[in-house]
This record gives structure tokens, sequence and C-alpha cells, in this order.
């Protein structure tokens, strides 16, 4: 589904120059359950906006269905973005003056296509699947961390994305409602069919996906090369 | 369709959430569109007011005055007395002519009974009346035998005749000092209206005949002469002919003979100009407002880097973020000027009780369209900057 190939990411800062990552290739199959793992600062974020079309290699190619993804202008990147992945970040990333019906919808009024379903009554739909009825016309900030963080999931999948990306999706969370997010996102993966892949720095969230890639310093590791 | 609505309706509902700044931000806009549609109104109540008082003047007449138009018209009364009954009878042997009216205009201290108040005191024939079509409401007119008799007799506007005797149908039969002389009110005519804001008005006018001023205007000279043509198919000729009568006895730029329609094309050409320099330093407070949009809008962007990135990683375009930006921009900008626009209206409702300003609608479409404009001006750049942030970036934004 996605492809990396030899991607390097350089940032210069105050004249010099840092590798993010250096010569990183895997592909992510579809409906896999996949986490990245790594310690802060190891280029997992990186990665992230890497493979979630939000920043560009510097060296690389990225891959998706078979399409390198460089080539893309803005608008296309855009509607990749909108159409292909979810995104669930730590921070939750809901816009507060929105209501969370609105914060659901939020990615279906910038679509460039017609959609196939009534926005309002899928995000209703999601609403419910994930037990945030009567809670539509509230306020982010008037609701749980746990609830916020459903929210950001209800509006990943309201465009009916083949990926999720998570990234530290249980980090603002306490072990109980990150617990019940990660069974979410289980969920969709087995029950749906959605490629979802988990960056984090937690062991113990990775180990609930069956496969699991390594991260430091930038570089990529399969589990039997990695050591902490 | 939807997603403009969606990013008008998001706007309006964040200008809901701080109605203050809002208020203080569209404020420049409001005082810009107001000062601009105000001097317009007041220019087009003045061109009015101008075509008013000539339309009061009757139709059909030519002006003989000192003085030279070409090269811009001086304004004011002419101070200089320049013409005389040689003239008066110069003229009025040009065929065509139906009156030929000597006028000599001076300001006086009237003294009545009630009041002493300084006047402009016209002294003419008795045809005066007719050219400016006068009609009297209480007595009568000043004759054609009063003229050669020199009658010392007057006429008063209806408002002269209330200031000095208290009441206009009193007047009638009683005196009115002038220069040291006393003047017989025999007539009070008709109110014609005009002359607000301190301006002249016909109705505060006092007439008497020309031969009667004779303390004050001893050598007989005449600061202009109405010639009242037959009708409009005169005017060319006549205008012509005026002029060649003139010629003989002062140089070309000594005298000038023109029309109703140039005068008030002369008068209109100078307030127009004077109105449109007050309509550019006006506009100033436009361009005043737009730098308040500019600063209020770049302060947004940076409030909402976080909230463009997120827009960013759902599927917003860059062009999705610029508009959204601009939008709001225009709509503040527009907001403002429809502010301004009701309360100049507000403001014009009231000063339509002294003065003919009024609004029309390509006023209405100057303020809308010149607002919209400065929120597109001072808009773009803010917006463009929102538009540019890399989504990676502005999603981490802290």
């Amino acid at each position: 589904m996605i492809n990396l190939s030899h991607v390097s990411k350089e940032y210069k800062l105050s004249g010099e120059s840092f590798f993010a990552l250096r010569d990183v290739s895997f592909e992510i199959k579809e409906k896999e359950l996949l986490a990245i793992l790594g310690p802060s600062g190891s280029g997992k974020s990186t990665v992230m906006h890497i493979i979630g079309l939000l920043d560009n290699p510097t060296e690389g190619t990225v891959k998706i269905n078979g399409k390198d993804v460089s080539k893309y202008t803005d608008n296309e990147l855009s509607l990749a973005r909108n159409e292909t992945i979810g995104f669930v970040f730590q921070q939750f990333n809901l816009i507060n003056k929105l209501t969370i019906l609105e914060n659901i919808l939020l990615p279906t009024i910038y679509t460039r296509h017609k959609l196939t379903f009534d926005p309002k009554t899928r995000a209703m739909e999601l609403i419910a699947k994930f037990g945030l009825l009567g809670k539509e016309r509230s306020f982010p900030n008037k609701i749980s961390g746990g609830q916020q963080q459903r929210v950001a999931i209800a509006r990943a999948l309201i465009m009916n994305p083949k990926l999720v990306l998570a990234d530290e999706p249980t980090g603002n969370l306490d072990t109980k409602t990150g617990n019940a997010i990660l069974d979410l996102l289980e969920k969709l993966n087995k029950e749906d069919g959605v490629t979802v892949v988990i960056i984090t720095h937690e062991p113990d969230v990775a180990n609930r996906c069956k496969r699991k890639l390594y991260i430091r310093d930038g570089k990529l590791y399969t589990k039997s090369d990695y050591t902490v | 369709m939807n997603y403009i609505l969606f990013i008008i309706k998001a706007a309006f509902e964040d200008f809901n959430r701080n109605k203050m700044k809002t208020f203080l931000t569209s404020l420049g806009i409001t005082i810009g569109v107001s000062s601009v549609v105000l001097l317009i109104a007041l220019g087009l109540g003045l061109k009015a007011y101008i075509q008013g008082q000539f339309d009061t003047f009757g139709t059909n007449n030519l002006y003989v005055i000192p003085g030279s138009l070409s090269g811009g018209f001086s304004g004011g009364p002419p101070t200089t007395q320049l013409f005389d009954d040689k003239d008066v009878s110069s003229l009025k042997r040009i065929p065509g002519i139906a009156n030929t009216i000597p006028v000599y205009e001076k300001y006086m201290k009237v003294e009545g009974p009630v009041t002493t108040k300084t006047y402009q005191v016209t002294t003419s024939s008795e045809e005066i009346f007719s050219t400016l079509t006068i009609k009297i409401q209480y007595g009568t007119l000043y004759t054609k035998s009063d003229v050669a008799k020199g009658a010392k007799k007057i006429v008063l506007g209806p408002k002269a005749a209330e200031k000095l005797f208290g009441a206009a149908s009193s007047a009638i039969g009683k005196n009115a000092t002038i220069n040291g002389s006393a003047y017989k009110v025999v007539g009070v005519f008709e109110a014609k209206g005009g002359g607000s804001f301190g301006g002249p008005s016909i109705d505060d006018a006092i007439y008497m005949p020309v031969t009667a001023s004779l303390s004050f205007n001893p050598t007989k000279k005449y600061a202009s002469i109405y010639l009242k043509v037959r009708d409009s198919s005169f005017i060319t000729p006549v205008k012509k002919e005026a002029t060649t009568v003139m010629s003989k006895r002062y140089k070309t730029d000594e005298f000038s003979v023109i029309e109703q329609t140039e005068l008030i094309k002369t008068i209109n050409s100078i307030f127009g100009v004077l109105n449109t320099v007050l309509i550019a330093i006006a506009a100033i407070s436009l361009i005043v407002g737009g730098v308040g949009i500019m600063n209020i809008m770049y302060m947004s962007v940076v409030e909402r880097i976080r909230e463009i990135g997120i827009r960013r990683a759902i599927g917003a375009t860059k062009k999705d973020i610029l508009y959204q930006f601009m939008a709001e921009a225009v709509l503040l900008s527009g907001l403002g000027g429809l502010t301004g626009l009701l309360f100049s209206w507000i403001v014009i409702l009231f000063l339509q009780t002294l003065f003919p300003a009024y609004i029309d609608a390509p006023t209405i479409a100057i303020a809308i369209g010149v607002s919209s404009a400065v929120g597109i001006i001072f808009g773009v750049a803010p917006a463009k900057k929102a538009a540019d942030l890399s989504p990676m970036e502005a999603i981490r934004y802290e």
C-alpha cells in the first residue's frame, strides 16, 4: 500500500545539518496493524509526517499504491490526505471553536469529489459507534481526553480512509482510557479492514500490533537487530 | 458552494465570539466609509442645491458679469461695479431680449422695528421679479413708475420680513431704515426656499428700485446685467450679440456673458474638485482601517497556526486556507463598510432636514465595493502567509 524506499530526511538548523532519517526502507501492507516504536527524538514523528504526506523526504521515494508522491502537486497531496489517510494525534488536534459534530465533518468540507455517503448520517453513525451520542453539540474542551481522542478517530474515519496514522494516540491518556483507544484501533483494523499504523515510544502499546518496526537515531531496525 | 457557505458561517461565528475585536477592527473601515459616503452625499446635495437655486432664478437667462470666466471663476459676489446705464440701453437694442435688468447688490445694515440686521440689498428694475419668477404674497411689487420716480420702496423676502418686522404680513406699509433713509415696505414675496447652512437664500433678499439707491450707489454702476431672452432659441445669438456690444466698451477679459447652464457647470466643477479632494482625504482613513485589518489578520494567523496545520492535515489545500483568511478579511471589512453606510444613512436623514444631501445607488455600490476591496488588498498578505505555512510545521506549532 505504502512503500518507502531509501528515504532520508535532512534538516538544517543554524547552518548545521542533521539527519532525522537515514536510508529508511519499508512497506506498509494493506489491512495490517503496524507499530513504529522508538524513543523521543528517534525520528518516528518524521516517518509519520512523510507517510502522512505532511513532509517530503530529502532523498528516496514514497509510493502510495505504486504512485510516486514526490511528483504530486499541493492539491494532489491535499486530496490524498483527505481521502486516503486519517490522522490521530497525541494532542487530539481538534478545533476547539467547532462542535464535536463539526470537527468530525471537517474533512468532508475539503473533499474535491462528490461524496458517496451523507456526511451528517455517517458522522452520527461514528458518534454512536464511539459512544459520543449526546455530545455532538458540545465543544472539545468540554469533554474528557478519552472522548476527545474518540472524536479525533471519528474525524479520521469519516472519509473512509484506507490508512489511519496514529501518532502516540495514548500519550495524553491514562492507562485505562489509553487501552480503550487501542481496543478501538485494533477493532477498526480487525473488523473494518483499515490499515492502522501506530507510532509510539511505549513497548506495551507496540505489543498490541502484529508487526513492529523499531527506529533509533533515524535508522530503522527489525526486532532482531534492535538493541535499546 | 458548501465550502463557501461554511467559511462564511465560520467567519461570522468567529466574529460573534470576538465581538469587541471585530468591532474595533472594522471601526476604521466604518469611519472611512461613512466619511467618504457623507462627503459624496454632501457633494450630491450641494449640486442639487445649486441647481435648485438656479431654478428659482427662472430659465432662459443670460448674465453679463465683470471679469473673465476662462481660467477659473473667481466665485463670490463680484465687487467691481463696472457697468452703467449706457450698457443697459445698448443691450436693450439686441433683438430677442425680453428684459434687460441692471443689478447692483450691496450688503447693508437694515433697521426694522424688531431688529437690525445686515442684508444683501439688490437694486434693480421692476423686471427682475418676472425674470426671477418672484410672486407676491403680501402687498405689491414696486412698479415701473416707482423705478422712474426713484420711489423709496422695498420688497422683502419672507424671512427678512419676519426678522425685521416680527411677521411677514405685518411688514406692509411700515418703514425700514437703510443707510439713514427710510424705505417703505410695499410687498413681501412668496417663500422660495434654499439657503441652508448660513448660505444666502432668496427669501432673505431685499429689493428696491435702482433709482432709489443713489445714496449708496451715487454713480449708478451695476455689478451685473441680467438678460431675459424670449425663448431658448435666442440664447446663442443674444449671447454672441451681447458679447459684441460689450466688446465695444470693454476688453474681453473685463466682462463675460454667460448662460445659466455655464454658470452651474462652472460652480459645480469648482465644488466637484473641492469635494473630490475632501473625499480623497477621507479615503486615507480607509487605508488606515485596512492596515488595522491587516494587523489583526496577521495576529489571527499566528494565533491559529496549529488550526491551519490541522486543516491542512485533513485535506485543506493552500487555496482553501487562502480563501478562508481572505473571506474573513473581506467580511470584516465589508461589515465595517455596511456599518459605515448605515451610520452615514442615519446622519444623512438628519442632514436632509437642513440640506438636500442624499445617497444614490452608485454611492452604495462604491461604499460596499471599496470596503470589500480594502479587505482583499489588506487581507491577501496575511492569508498568503497562512496558506504558505508548511502543514508539518504548522501542526507541530506550540
